[in-house]
Order: structure tokens, then sequence, then C-alpha cells
């Protein structure tokens, strides 16, 4: 075949050249790396050797004990996290809410709103594991210092969506109040609170679910469910019993992640409202920005 | 419509009648919520006495000599970074090839692409400090467990990510190298790889910031870096360094958080 009269020049084109940035920016990636391997006291055996012995860890859980976890409270121990992780969201839920009206830009002054928000971030920035260790000296070893530590932790997030929620409302019910000559107070509940009450309630759940997770892992410092099982049988190096605590958590935490998803879904599309956590997109968005505080 | 509107006197437009069904679903609430705030051991009594109770006092002042006194505190924060250095380093390096293989467009057959997807679930599914304790049961107490804890971590994170950014990519280089005869392979790594590889870094600084923030932890569970101190200091009723150390954690975390995001901010 000769060459195609159509193209000009039939030669490949000139692939973009590279800068020298990126050579600089892999040396650095791999110093650093480097250093940090060192830190770490790896040897290769230690390396080599350690799929095997987590292998071998999960081949000693199987068959799981049911019966003997069972016996051992297990089942309520799982249902004492589910407890600690709703009463700690509706401690947060709870202080939030009113919060979030005082962070709202098109409802608060800017003299209250930048400390409420500076507020949400510094409580966001504070894992629920951190406060639970400063609250137990003060409340005791028990599900109390987890339900406290995870509802204050949640007053950073949930403050945060629902300030966003506020700030996406229809300003005309505002208005309308404002034309009566409502109070601040009528504006917000008959304005403001109507409108966002379906997706602030689906907020409320997706904090939930995140904080059956935390609520599980919690039990591990001392302060209530779960963890503090998995803890005590792996201390005993009861192999099959760990991996019967290990399943009926992934159990519950799946199904309620499940229940909770579906009504989510059932109260934001008899809203008809496209704001808020409502695809599983959002979600992950939420999720990584609950988890690092930083926005979408 | 035959009847005039103006003038017209209409009566107040009727009441939305409330579903029946409400009532029961908030009684069921408010009697769970009475029945689990008993089990959680909450009243008003215990709400207040949180804050009036005088162990307070016993985190303050801080001990800043302490806290900044290079084998006390420094050298285990150094550890907790360098945990979240090669977690993320390994963690994402694994899931590269998984979210292919996770992702409809680019899986190389059916049955991968289910049973990855269902094995990540089930990972993702067990909370970060569960697999740091396992680990630490497999491997022994310190960092090493703790990097792999984390690795698990990432991997999780990062294929999930990374997995839904391959599923919204442009189809069309994929079909125009798969119509000029490549290999499954080759397909993949030049229709697909150019068009994600931004984000693919971009995700891997946010999986790294993560880790920087879950590193702190892992040490409460024996699995190396500065939650070691915190949990040492914990169990001495020394509050005081523990809320020290805490500080000085947060600075750092949010000075690298800060680096990071204005890395990510100029790649995507």
């Amino acid at each position: 075949m000769s060459a195609n009269p159509t193209i000009a020049s039939p030669d490949r084109p000139v692939a973009p050249t590279r800068s020298g940035r990126r050579a600089v920016a892999a040396a650095i990636l791999v110093v650093v790396v480097g250093w940090s391997v060192s830190g770490l006291g790896v040897s290769l055996d230690r390396l080599l050797g350690a799929p095997g012995d987590a292998w071998d860890i999960f081949r000693r859980m199987v068959p799981p004990a049911f019966a003997e976890a069972a016996e051992r409270g297990v089942v309520g121990k799982v249902l004492e996290s589910v407890h600690i992780a709703w009463i700690g969201t509706l401690i947060g839920a709870t202080l939030s809410l009113p919060l979030a009206f005082l962070a709202a830009e098109n409802v608060a002054p800017a003299a209250v709103r930048i400390p409420v928000r500076q507020l949400f971030n510094v409580i966001r920035a504070v894992p629920e594991l951190i406060l639970a260790v400063i609250l137990i000296p003060i409340t005791g070893l028990g599900p109390w210092a987890g339900a406290l530590a995870i509802g204050i932790h949640s007053v950073g997030t949930l403050g945060k969506w629902a300030t966003e929620t506020i700030e996406g409302v229809d300003t005309g019910p505002l208005e309308a109040v404002a034309a009566t000559g409502g109070r601040w107070v009528s504006g917000m509940r008959w304005g403001v609170v109507p409108q966002i009450l379906p997706v602030v309630t689906s907020q409320w759940l997706f904090r939930f679910e995140i904080n059956v997770r935390a609520s599980a892992v919690l039990g591990m410092i001392g302060a209530g469910g779960v963890g503090s099982e998995l803890v005590s049988q792996l201390v005993f190096r009861n192999f099959p019993a760990v991996g019967a605590v290990l399943l009926m958590t992934i159990a519950v935490v799946l199904s309620i992640d499940t229940a909770s998803a579906a009504v989510r879904r059932r109260i934001i599309r008899g809203a008809a409202t496209s704001s808020g956590i409502d695809s599983d997109e959002d979600r992950n968005a939420a999720v990584l920005a609950d988890l690092t505080g930083l926005g979408r | 419509m035959n009847t005039p509107l103006i003038g017209t006197t209409t009566g107040r437009p009727s009441r939305p009648r409330r579903g029946l069904r409400l009532w029961p679903v908030v009684g069921a609430l408010a009697a769970y919520t009475l029945f689990a705030g008993h089990k959680v051991g909450f009243d008003a009594s215990t709400f207040w006495n949180v804050w009036s109770n005088p162990l307070w006092e016993k985190f303050w002042p801080i001990p800043w000599d302490w806290v900044l006194d290079r084998h006390n505190v420094l050298d285990p924060l150094v550890e907790t970074l360098q945990i979240a250095v090669v977690s993320t380093l390994i963690g994402c390096t694994l899931a590269l090839p998984l979210a292919f293989a996770m992702s409809p467009l680019t899986s190389p057959n059916r049955v991968t692409l289910v049973v990855s997807r269902s094995a990540m679930n089930v990972v993702r599914a067990v909370p970060d400090l569960f697999w740091a304790k396992l680990l630490v049961t497999a491997v022994g107490v310190g960092a090493f467990a703790g990097s792999w804890a984390l690795s698990v971590f990432s991997l999780g994170v990062m294929v999930k990510l990374f997995s839904e950014t391959i599923d919204g990519a442009d189809p069309r280089p994929l079909e125009a190298a798969r119509a000029a005869g490549g290999r499954h392979g080759p397909v993949v790594r030049t229709g697909v790889l150019p068009t994600v590889l931004p984000e693919y870094v971009a995700y891997g600084l946010y999986v790294f910031e993560l880790n920087i923030r879950a590193s702190v932890v892992l040490g409460l569970v024996g699995a190396g870096g500065i939650g070691r101190v915190v949990e040492a200091q914990r169990q001495y009723f020394r509050f005081d360094r523990v809320l020290g150390v805490l500080v000085l954690v947060f600075v750092v975390v949010f000075v690298i958080e800060q680096v990071s995001v204005a890395i990510r901010r100029r790649l995507v």
C-alpha cells in the first residue's frame, strides 16, 4: 500500500517530552519510601513469613465456634455496639442540628457562623478512638464512654452536612414567613426545617451506619461493644471463637448498611430532593470527607 | 374551569394528612431509644457528671518538655509516618491491578470480576483496627503488623475509589485498541491507564492522608507508632502527657494534610 495522500506527514507524532520535575518527584518518593522501610525494622525473612503467618490464623478460624461464642454472650455484645452507635448518633444529631442553623451562611450572621464552623472542623479532626481515650478516665470503662465519644465526633460531620443542606434551601418560604412578620425562630421552624428534614434524616441514618463500625472498634480499648470480645478471644488464642465474633460483626454491619441504605433511598426519593447523600458516589465522597476532614 | 377564580373565597386549604404509619414507627424508635439508652447507661445525671468530674484537672498542665523529648514522643511519631508511607505504597500498588479486575470495563472475564468484587466487599466490612489486632496476633506486636493492617485498609479504600474511576473512563480508546487487535493486557495499559493515571495518583495521596490519621490510633492495639505512647501513658494515668501527645500529633497531621491537599489540587 502506498502512502495515504490525505495525511500530510505520515510520521508518528512526537512523544510529549517528560519534564524534569517528574524525575525529581520520583527521586523524592524513592528516598522517602527507603527511609520509611528502613525505620520499620523489617527483615527479609519476616517479610516473606508474614503472609504465611496471617493465613495460618485465618485457617485456624475455620470452622467458627458459633455455639461457644453465643454462650459467652457475643450476641449481646454485638447488639451493645448497635445500641452505642444509636445513642451516639442521637446525641450527635441533637447537638448538631441547632448548631447547623448558627453555621449556615444564609441564615446566620458572620460573627456566629465562623466560630461554629471552626468548632465543626476541630471536632471532625479528632477520631472517636482518641475521644474515647480522653473520656474513659472521666466516665469509667463501659458503653457510656463509647456513646459519648461517638456522639461528640458525630457533631462535626452531621453539623457540616446539615449546614450545607440549610445553605441549599429555597428562600421563598423564608421570605414568606418574614413577610408575615415572623421572628427568626419562626422562619427557621416553618421556612427551613420542612425543607431540610428529609435530607437531614437521611444524613443521620448514614452517620448511624458509620457509627456502627466505629463502635465495634471502640470496644477494643474498653468503651463497650463487641471489640472487647475480639480482643479477649485473641488473647486466649481461641481462633474458632474469633472467627465467630468476626463473622457476627460483619453480618450485623452489612445488614444495618443494607437496611439503612434502603430507608435512606425511600426518604430521599419521597422528598424529591437531589441535594444530600443519595447516590453511591456521593456516599463514598462523604465517607472520605469524614475520614480526612476535607471537603469534597 | 368555568367558575371564575377571582373574587371567590376559598377556604383554608386542607392539611396534608399524615400517613398513619408514621406514628408506629416513631413509637418503635422512641421505645428502642429508651431501651438502648438504658443498656448504654445513659441518664441525665451521667451527662452532667462528665463535665463536673474533678479528674479533668489531671489533663492539665501539659508537660511540654516531656512531650518534645526525642525518645518519648518524636521517634514513635516518625514511626507512625513511616507506617503510613509504606502501607500507602503497598496498598496502592496492589490496588492497581485489582481495580482493573474489578471494573466491568477492563475485567478480563466475568469470574474475575465477581470474585474480586465480593472479596473486597468482605475486606472492607472488617474495621481497620480489627485487621490491626488480627495481624498483631499473627506477626507479633509492632510497626510491622501495623504496616500490614494499614496496607489491607488502603487496599480496600483505594480499590473501591479507583475501580469507580475506571468505570467512568472513556471507553473509546479501549475500543480502538481492541479493534486494532490488541491483547487484553496491552489494550488496558494503552487504552485506559493513561486516562485514569492522574486520578490514581490523587487518590493515592488521599489514601495517604487517611493512613496518617489511621496510623495514629494503630498503637492502641499494639500495632506500633505514636498510639503506643498514648496507650502506655494512659495506663500510668498520666493524662497530661496523653493530651500533650495528642495536641502535637494533630498539629503534625494537619500540616501534612495541607501539603497533600495542595499537591492534589494541582494534579486534578
